[in-house]
């Protein structure tokens, strides 16, 4: 690779020429808000998972907790560090991302068919979880270049590349790990963010059909995944076998009704829905705090991408917005599967729903994710093409200063 | 380059997307919408059917106590014991786990490694497993192994009386005995529980949809039986059953002036813990009070005394007895040694056993001759004063009636009707027995028999059992008196017979009365056995008055002479001496 030769041509520092202002603390606001009514929907639920898994009472919230202290800090870290850094580490990551994948097939544990994760001191690591992060950073310096070189209707440069990658990543991740559901994250990842850099549709048309035929397959090949699709189509039928879980979630999400059971009257969770806290959380909170409580969720959700959406927009260069195009594509992508799933409109994938659920590498790289984006929106620009439409963030008002108090006009008198 | 790449504009490429995200959201809502308020009901009542579950609690089966000197004391308690189960999706270390488990519960860790390896989520691994047991196991917290408890009848007393208890199934029915008779206030009413519950069933915290009736806990039983009299009644029972070369037999001792049962008791008996290793069926079975037997010659008081009775004949009556009787196309001869034709008293028919002076007191009820009055009035005396060919009542399970033949269906009813006299043609328990000569001799009151004294129920309120007058003026009390009187002379001239190998002499200072009988064995598909015969002796024992009536039952006795002489009078003699000695009879006075 002649990267590092693309590398000294860039044409513009970021942080030296873009002017830093106030982040988009609504971003902030939203992510935290989602993670804390997931905690508490944990909460409540506990002792009765934990009652199912004879574990200590207080087992999953404390773990969950513990996992958003430790989001806290991977935020703060992302939130903060250059994102010339992320350019400069972009092979190594996707790199140590990928052996992290492989380490997970060779000594990881095998849950409903797929292996996921690996423990790690009483934690268990869910290495998927930062291959999707790294290959954000790794698309996003790739992509940057390609259009950088104006190279995207290069099939040979920029198609050909994109779609080894996804078959590496639908080889390792879908026929190793048996975890179809992250590889089509994976994919929407890939997707979206060729489809944000300008990749011709015709092009992305490919892409999308050769990822739908992969899946296909890999769904034909394996036994469990047959059937998950199978009774996808019919899941009432199946109620009792492979159905369990869509049909339980159903009648979670369908018991809850207008107003919901209540915060603590919910059953579902006591062992009816499997992965009450993880994938099903959506279904339980559909039974807790029914139609309206879900509407607010769903409602937070759209606020939340459609800041992503603003920043994007604004985003001071390709490879920022890169970078958000690919954690828009991620948090998006996981949260459609998660939800259609839970209310019977996909089949189900075994996705967590990003924030709400349970899981400590999912919380650590999604809040890492927002930490990146947070940082993004710091150096968001005026939408150049139309008055009307300011950005938020980048006017003189709200324009972060050196720290001290301006008082321009009375110094200037002195 | 290519041109058109330039007109590639990202931000409308981002506009799209969102309203794509915008746009799956709003099919999200319409389908929560669905799902939520329009399909609510139909996914309430889904959840309900798989949440809420219907349980019985099930209520404490009764107790059962009894007298021991003077205290009541435990005869049938509950226990609880569990079974242990593992669930192989929890077990951390197979291997571990099942030495641990063997080294408390036993058996060899290879086997329990199998049960621990079963791909299911319950796999017993024992049953009937003591609560210390179960403590010591609880304390390892071995993770994958569960306890379920279950509840089991258990006898302090060992196997004392267990033909009269009966015993509890493995579905929790009671089974022959008071078990059964009893099943229902034994068992009480099992409470209910209607709740949520989560998968496993364990009920979740208060919902406004859990129905909650507590169970009613069985009685507890007070039997009229005493333990020691009880093993005392059991243990003479068996040592003159093998002197008597009978296989097997019964005894009972009632009060006479009450109806209570005050030992019951058959040989060979079983083990009420170990129910289900009994191969022998008959012998859960109360045979004394639910295998009937022909009488035998123990009518020939009650035949005497309904003569006397009804005014036929009185008590300095003398008749001359030819010694044999033809009736019909049949004949009536004695069995014993008789001395032949001669004139003979009232006492004489009992003491000689003279089954032509039984078949002439039936005579005498028809005027002279075996005719339809004799028949009827015979009959009268025997289903509505002495009550056979119905059952007594007793708490018992499987009570039979024994029968009696009609007095006007049938043929050759003459002669049935002169053998019934001395007990030929008729069944009955050697109960029934009992409580025939019970309402002879003690002024002529029929009491119902039972064996429970008092009732406690849960909440602490004590039903006692009065005894029930089934009828009064059996025989009136002259003729009581002289068949007490006669029995008792019966017994004083007869004791030698049954006594030649004992130093006992009768107890000159209590009046001790009784008759014996030999009858052939009666055979269930209808008549007698030729080749089989059974002793019977009914007697009692007391001062001026009767204290206890006893009445036995000896079957296929294999030693010369009658059996009921030879075999079950010696046991009759046993349990006089006993209860004299052990259970405070009054001497008499006059």
């Amino acid at each position: 690779m002649n990267s590092d030769r693309v590398d000294r041509r860039q044409p513009r520092q970021l942080e030296s020429n873009q002017r830093r202002h106030k982040p988009d603390y609504a971003l902030l606001m939203l992510s935290l808000s989602l993670l804390v009514v997931g905690l508490v929907v944990i909460y409540s639920i506990s002792p009765g998972l934990a009652v199912q898994k004879n574990v200590s009472a207080n087992y999953f919230v404390s773990k969950q907790f513990i996992a958003i202290l430790l989001g806290v800090f991977s935020f703060l870290f992302t939130a903060n560090v250059s994102l010339k850094f992320w350019q400069n580490i972009q092979n190594q990551l996707i790199v140590l991302a990928g052996i992290s994948v492989v380490a997970v097939r060779l000594l990881g544990e095998k849950t409903n068919g797929a292996y996921r994760w690996i423990q790690v001191g009483g934690f268990s690591f869910q290495a998927v979880e930062f291959l999707k992060f790294a290959l954000i950073i790794w698309l996003a310096t790739f992509l940057y270049r390609r259009v950088l070189y104006k190279e995207l209707g290069d099939s040979k440069k920029t198609l050909q590349p994109i779609l080894v990658v996804l078959v590496i990543i639908g080889f390792t991740v879908a026929f190793l790990q048996s975890d179809l559901g992250s590889t089509v994250v994976l994919a929407a990842i890939t997707i979206s963010m060729s489809f944000v850099s300008g990749v011709p549709l015709k092009k992305i048309g490919m892409i999308s059909a050769i990822g739908a035929i992969g899946v296909l397959l890999l769904v034909s090949s394996t036994p469990y995944r047959r059937q998950r699709f199978a009774t996808f189509f019919n899941p009432q039928k199946d109620c009792l076998n492979e159905g369990y879980q869509a049909c339980q979630a159903l009648i979670a999400v369908g018991s809850g009704g207008l107003f919901g059971k209540g915060f603590a009257h919910d059953v579902q969770a006591y062992g009816y829905l499997p992965e009450a806290a993880n994938d099903s959380i959506f279904a339980i909170m559909g039974e807790k705090f029914g139609f309206l409580g879900l509407i607010a969720v769903l409602s937070v959700f759209i606020l939340f991408f459609s800041r992503l959406k603003n920043i994007m927009l604004r985003a001071p260069d390709v490879f920022t917005r890169l970078l958000v195009a690919g954690v828009l594509g991620w948090l998006s992508a996981q949260t459609m599967i998660n939800i259609g799933a839970m209310i019977g409109l996909l089949p189900i994938k075994g996705i967590t729903l990003p924030f709400l659920s349970y899981g400590g590498t999912s919380v650590v790289f999604v809040t890492a994710a927002v930490g990146l984006v947070f940082n993004i929106s710091r150096y968001t620009l005026y939408d150049n093409g139309s008055a009307t439409e300011r950005g938020s963030h980048d006017n003189y008002s709200q324009r972060r200063g050196n720290g001290r108090t301006h008082h321009a006009y009375l110094s200037r008198r002195k | 380059m290519n041109p058109s790449e330039k007109e590639i504009n990202p931000k409308l490429r981002i506009q799209t997307w969102f309203a794509f995200l915008v746009f799956i959201m709003s099919i999200f809502v319409v389908r929560l919408f669905y799902v939520q308020i329009i399909k609510h009901d139909y996914y309430q009542k889904a959840a309900l059917s798989d949440q809420l579950k219907q349980y019985e609690l099930p209520a404490e089966r009764g107790t059962i106590v009894a007298h021991s000197s003077g205290v009541l004391v435990p005869l049938v308690l509950n226990e609880s014991l569990f079974t242990v189960y593992a669930d192989p999706k929890f077990i951390v270390d197979v291997a571990q786990t099942s030495t641990k488990v063997s080294d408390i519960l036993g058996g060899k860790p290879e086997d329990l490694r199998k049960l621990m390896e079963k791909d299911t989520r319950y796999s017993i691994l024992a049953k009937k497993v003591s609560k210390e047991q179960k403590q010591k196991l609880e304390g390892l917290k071995l993770k994958g192994i569960g306890f379920r408890e279950t509840v089991q009848r258990t006898y302090p007393q060992g196997q004392l009386a267990s033909q009269l208890l009966g015993f509890v199934n493995d579905e929790g029915i009671g089974k022959y005995g008071i078990e059964q008779a009893l099943n229902e206030t034994l068992t009480g009413k099992p409470g209910k529980l209607k709740a949520i519950t989560d998968a496993q069933g364990v009920p979740l915290a208060s919902n406004q949809d859990n129905i909650l009736v507590s169970p009613k806990n069985g009685s507890q039983l007070a039997l009229t039986i005493d333990l020691g009299m009880q093993q005392q009644l059991e243990d003479i029972l068996k040592q003159g059953l093998e002197a008597a070369s009978s296989k097997s037999g019964g005894a009972v001792i009632i009060d006479p002036y009450s109806g209570a049962i005050k030992a019951m008791a058959n040989y060979p008996t079983y083990n009420p813990s170990d129910f289900s290793k009994v191969t022998d069926l008959s012998v859960f079975s109360n045979a004394i009070v639910s295998s009937p037997m022909e009488i035998g010659s123990t009518m020939k008081p009650l035949t005497l005394a309904a003569a006397l009775d009804q005014g036929v004949v009185n008590k300095d009556t003398t008749y001359f007895d030819p010694s044999v009787w033809v009736i019909g196309d049949s004949k009536v001869v004695n069995v014993e040694e008789d001395g032949g034709a001669a004139t003979r008293s009232m006492k004489d028919i009992l003491q000689l056993s003279l089954n032509t002076g039984a078949t002439w007191l039936v005579m005498q009820m028809g005027g002279g001759e075996i005719n339809e009055k004799a028949r009827i009035a015979w009959h009268n005396y025997l289903v509505d004063h002495y009550q056979y060919g119905k059952e007594t009542g007793i708490e018992q399970g499987y009570e039979a009636a024994g029968s009696v033949p009609s007095p006007t269906d049938g043929y050759g009813l003459n002669i049935k009707y002169a053998n019934t006299g001395f007990g030929q043609g008729i069944t009955a328990t050697p109960l029934q027995l009992g409580l025939a000569i019970s309402s002879v001799i003690n002024g002529g009151v029929y009491y119902r028999p039972y064996l429970i004294e008092k009732y406690t129920e849960p909440n602490g309120l004590n039903k006692d059992t009065k005894p029930v007058v089934v009828r009064n003026n059996v025989v009136k009390k002259e003729v009581s008196d002289t068949i007490r009187e006669y029995m008792i002379e019966t017994y004083t001239k007869n004791f030698r017979a049954y006594n030649s190998q004992s130093s006992n002499v009768p107890r000159p200072e209590f009046n001790i009365g009784g008759k014996t009988g030999t009858a052939q064995e009666a055979n269930p598909d209808g008549g007698y056995y030729t080749n089989i015969f059974n002793g019977t002796y009914v007697g009692f024992v007391g001062g001026d008055r009767p204290q206890y009536v006893i009445s036995i039952r000896v079957n296929d006795p294999k030693i010369p002479g009658y059996a009921g002489a030879k075999a079950a009078a010696p046991i009759f003699l046993k349990l006089t001496n006993m209860l004299i000695d052990s259970y405070g009879v009054t001497p008499k006075m006059h």
